[in-house]
């Protein structure tokens, strides 16, 4: 099973000390990732638990695409990021000129967690990036497809749900093509696969 | 000397040098000098006492107005900074305090020929302002930044009593709107056939005025130089000013939009005839369209603020790559990478550059990132001082530009994600803040942000010798960090933290700088009342002001801001504080 902690951690350091990953601990190894080759362009052979849920936190809103203002699950907070309140109030009216970059918004699910998330693959370039970003979201590590851990019961693959129906690996096909078959991602244990 | 007889004695030696003393630090400028001076002997601290005439407080309640007064008798030029810059960020309940009336009532008494007053984070009402109008004779210049609790019911009060007033630059304040609006424009009085006025500055009043009164102003005030609109003002209206004043160095545009769809005068006209101009700012509600009537004015411009122009890559280079003597740069993201690497390709004297977020909402990827930050880097190897917002960041850019930009003093990188690790390599942002800490020998100013652990506060508290100023967020494992950085920065005087995990270890490693410091300010912290209160105990000239938002949640601690005082803790704290001693 992944490393996955409660979505719903405290989001200060100082209203509980225990599901706080900032601790010596927890600290993320500094070695550095292993030099990548052209089949584990997808590994990665570590989790970064300090990247907490602060990423994981930043649900986006499901309708991002068509305007910024709608209501957000997360309410924004306005101390953070540490901009004044005039240029603040300000820059809410520029927001809506702006964010209209295309995304491609589809649902990811992880094997055990009945909740998904919702990720936009246009915000991505590579299969690199987007099992980056899922790393991070779902707090594990993500296999490519050729790859033999020693205890492949701690990871997970990434699989997609294809136009047709059916439920592939992903990082068969080149990106572009990817980007237009897939509908859904699932994140299943690496034994089952 | 002989002394002939009959003459009168001649004074004492002891006076002569009294006097010689006054002369020569008459000229002493600096107040960390006049400070060392005054304290080598009791005749020299009461000379420098009594030549002072520029007065700094720091902390408006590290000092009663009472003591500064009395110590103090001679001043003509007061700046005062009331609560700590996390205040400009909603952090800090309302009516805290850094209250003006009391000082008000105090220079009103002590200081009839004070020229020059210069707030910072105060709260003045329009008592104080009219206390102000009426007091001071000689009262040139009134310079307001980030205060409030005013309205334009002061301001008239100024514009009407201040007959030789020079300059009044409100900045970031915020003005209340008075149950009638006043009009303090036509306050100033139409029978002086020329003002004095060098700096009207009022582009932070969010009321309209009277245009036709500005512009009668404007047109009997021959010595203006700076001129900043609020957005009230509109493109014609600006054009008006500008014939009226060819003679501006500092414009603040207004709105630079339209209000009508006559047809237009010839904008550039304008900005071509003010041959003087170097400054400008304003662009509240921008039309990019007029974008082309600043041209004329670009190649001799040294500082453009277009924080609130959201203009994108291909507007900004139309006017940047006119801009080659641009020192001071203020911009939205909005320009994206792209244009940040034609400022960097044009703008080689850059000293200053701040680049604001238009969407403050935690993404994955931003317009500006790493790539525009390592392109300016490359370009503008005289950077001094950069304030960066964005949602990605590499260590790799980082020590670039620790080693292509040397003079570096003021280094603030915000990466609006919180704990975002780099996200190339996945490591913590540590190296390159080491790396800025390490290069960087000239830095006093720094802000963190990203994934941080102790280790980057391991390098802060090795080389950064200098800093007197550190912000920190969402940064650290342990008390270590902050540890580190107490022992290991002697000059550090101003240290803002917010949610970060240090607790009171790290908070009782400090005891021995504290009373070197301006504040200490600590939100979602891990701080207890206990420790405070030992803080408090063992050091009896600081005030510790604890803030929480309910009333009896005892140990925890969720804002301790702690600062140095030599006089009694305050009495004008709303119920949420409490002050420890």
């Amino acid at each position: 099973m992944g490393t996955l902690k409660q979505i719903g951690a405290p989001q200060t350091q100082s209203s509980s000390s225990s599901s706080s990953s900032i601790d010596s601990n927890n600290h993320p190894s500094r070695t550095p990732p292993p030099p990548s080759s052209p089949s584990s362009s997808v590994c990665r052979n570590r989790t970064d638990l300090s990247t907490d849920l602060r990423l994981g936190l930043s649900i986006s809103p499901s309708s991002q695409s068509e305007s910024p203002f709608n209501s957000t699950p997360r309410e924004e907070s306005f101390d953070w990021p540490p901009i004044k309140s005039i240029l603040r109030s300000t820059l809410v009216g520029k927001q809506s000129h702006l964010s209209q970059r295309p995304s491609l918004f589809v649902k990811v699910y992880m094997e055990g967690i009945p909740i998904g998330r919702k990720l936009n693959l246009l915000a991505h370039y590579s299969y690199d990036g987007l099992v980056k970003t899922l790393g991070h979201m779902f707090r594990t590590i993500i296999l490519c497809p050729n790859s033999q851990p020693l205890n492949s019961g701690s990871f997970h693959v990434l699989t997609y749900e294809d136009q047709e129906g059916d439920w592939m690996m992903v990082g068969d096909v080149p990106w572009e093509m990817f980007l237009n078959s897939v509908k859904r991602l699932k994140i299943t244990r690496a034994d089952r696969c | 000397m002989n002394k002939m007889e009959g003459q009168a004695p001649s004074p004492l030696p002891d006076q002569v040098l009294e006097n010689v003393l006054e002369t020569v630090l008459h000229f002493l400028s600096s107040r960390r000098d006049r400070n060392a001076a005054s304290l080598v002997c009791k005749s020299w601290y009461r000379a420098e006492a009594l030549t002072r005439s520029e007065l700094f407080i720091g902390n408006c309640y590290a000092v009663s107005p009472r003591r500064a007064t009395a110590r103090f008798p001679r001043v003509r030029s007061l700046t005062i900074k009331g609560k700590p810059r996390f205040a400009d960020f909603d952090l800090m309940p309302l009516n805290w305090g850094a209250h003006f009336t009391p000082w008000a009532q105090a220079l009103a008494q002590s200081y009839p020929s004070l020229r020059r007053l210069h707030l910072k984070r105060m709260s003045l009402t329009d008592r104080d302002l009219t206390l102000l109008s009426l007091s001071f004779p000689h009262f040139q210049d009134l310079l307001l930044t980030c205060c409030e609790a005013f309205t334009t019911t002061g301001l008239a009060a100024i514009a009407a009593n201040c007959r030789l007033l020079r300059v009044l630059d409100l900045a970031e304040c915020v003005v209340e709107v008075a149950d009638e609006e006043v009009d303090w424009i036509s306050s100033f009085p139409e029978t002086q056939e020329e003002t004095h006025l060098e700096s009207l500055v009022f582009d932070c009043v969010e009321c309209p005025v009277n245009f036709q009164a500005l512009e009668r102003l404007v047109a009997r005030s021959p010595s203006l130089r700076k001129l900043r609109l609020n957005r009230y003002v509109s493109m014609s209206q600006l054009h008006r000013l500008m014939h009226r004043a060819p003679q501006l160095t500092h414009l603040g545009t207004g709105s630079f939009s339209a209000s009508e769809l006559d047809p237009e005068p010839d904008y550039a006209s304008a900005f071509a005839a003010s041959k003087s101009l170097v400054c400008l700012s304003g662009f509240r509600e921008i039309w990019p369209d007029y974008l082309p009537a600043i041209y004329p004015a670009c190649a001799n411009l040294t500082s453009l603020n277009f924080s609130y122009a959201d203009i994108n890559a291909h507007q900004l280079k139309s006017v940047i790559r006119h801009c080659h003597k641009l020192q001071t740069f203020w911009v939205l993201d909005s320009i994206s990478d792209e244009g940040l690497q034609a400022v960097a390709e044009t703008c080689k004297d850059l000293r200053e550059l701040r680049v604001f977020p238009v969407n403050t909402r935690e993404e994955i990827e931003g317009p500006v990132s790493e790539v525009g930050f390592e392109a300016i880097s490359r370009g503008c190897r005289k950077l001094q001082s950069i304030l960066f917002f964005c949602q990605r960041m590499t260590n790799a850019a980082v020590v670039a530009m620790s080693n292509n930009c040397p003079d570096l003093v003021v280094f603030r990188l915000c990466i609006i994600g919180q704990y975002r690790p780099d996200p190339e390599t996945l490591e913590p942002m540590d190296e390159g803040f080491g790396a800025i800490v390490m290069n960087c020998k000239k830095l006093t100013r720094l802000a963190v942000s990203g994934l941080l652990t102790d280790r980057a506060f391991g390098y802060i508290g090795t080389y950064g010798k200098l800093i007197r100023t550190l912000s920190v967020a969402f940064a650290g494992d342990t008390d270590l960090g902050l540890k580190y950085v107490l022992e290991g920065c002697p000059n550090l005087q101003k240290l803002e933290i917010r949610d970060s995990p240090f607790g009171d270890g790290a908070l009782r490693s400090g005891l021995h700088h504290f009373y070197n410091m301006r504040f200490l300010w600590m939100s979602s912290c891990k701080l207890t009342r206990q420790a405070c209160q030992e803080v408090a105990r063992r050091l009896p000239h600081l005030v510790l002001e604890v803030i929480n938002s309910e009333e009896g949640k005892a140990d925890d601690i969720e804002i301790l801001y702690m600062y140095r005082s030599l006089d009694r803790p305050r009495d004008d704290a709303p119920k949420v504080v409490t002050i420890l001693h």
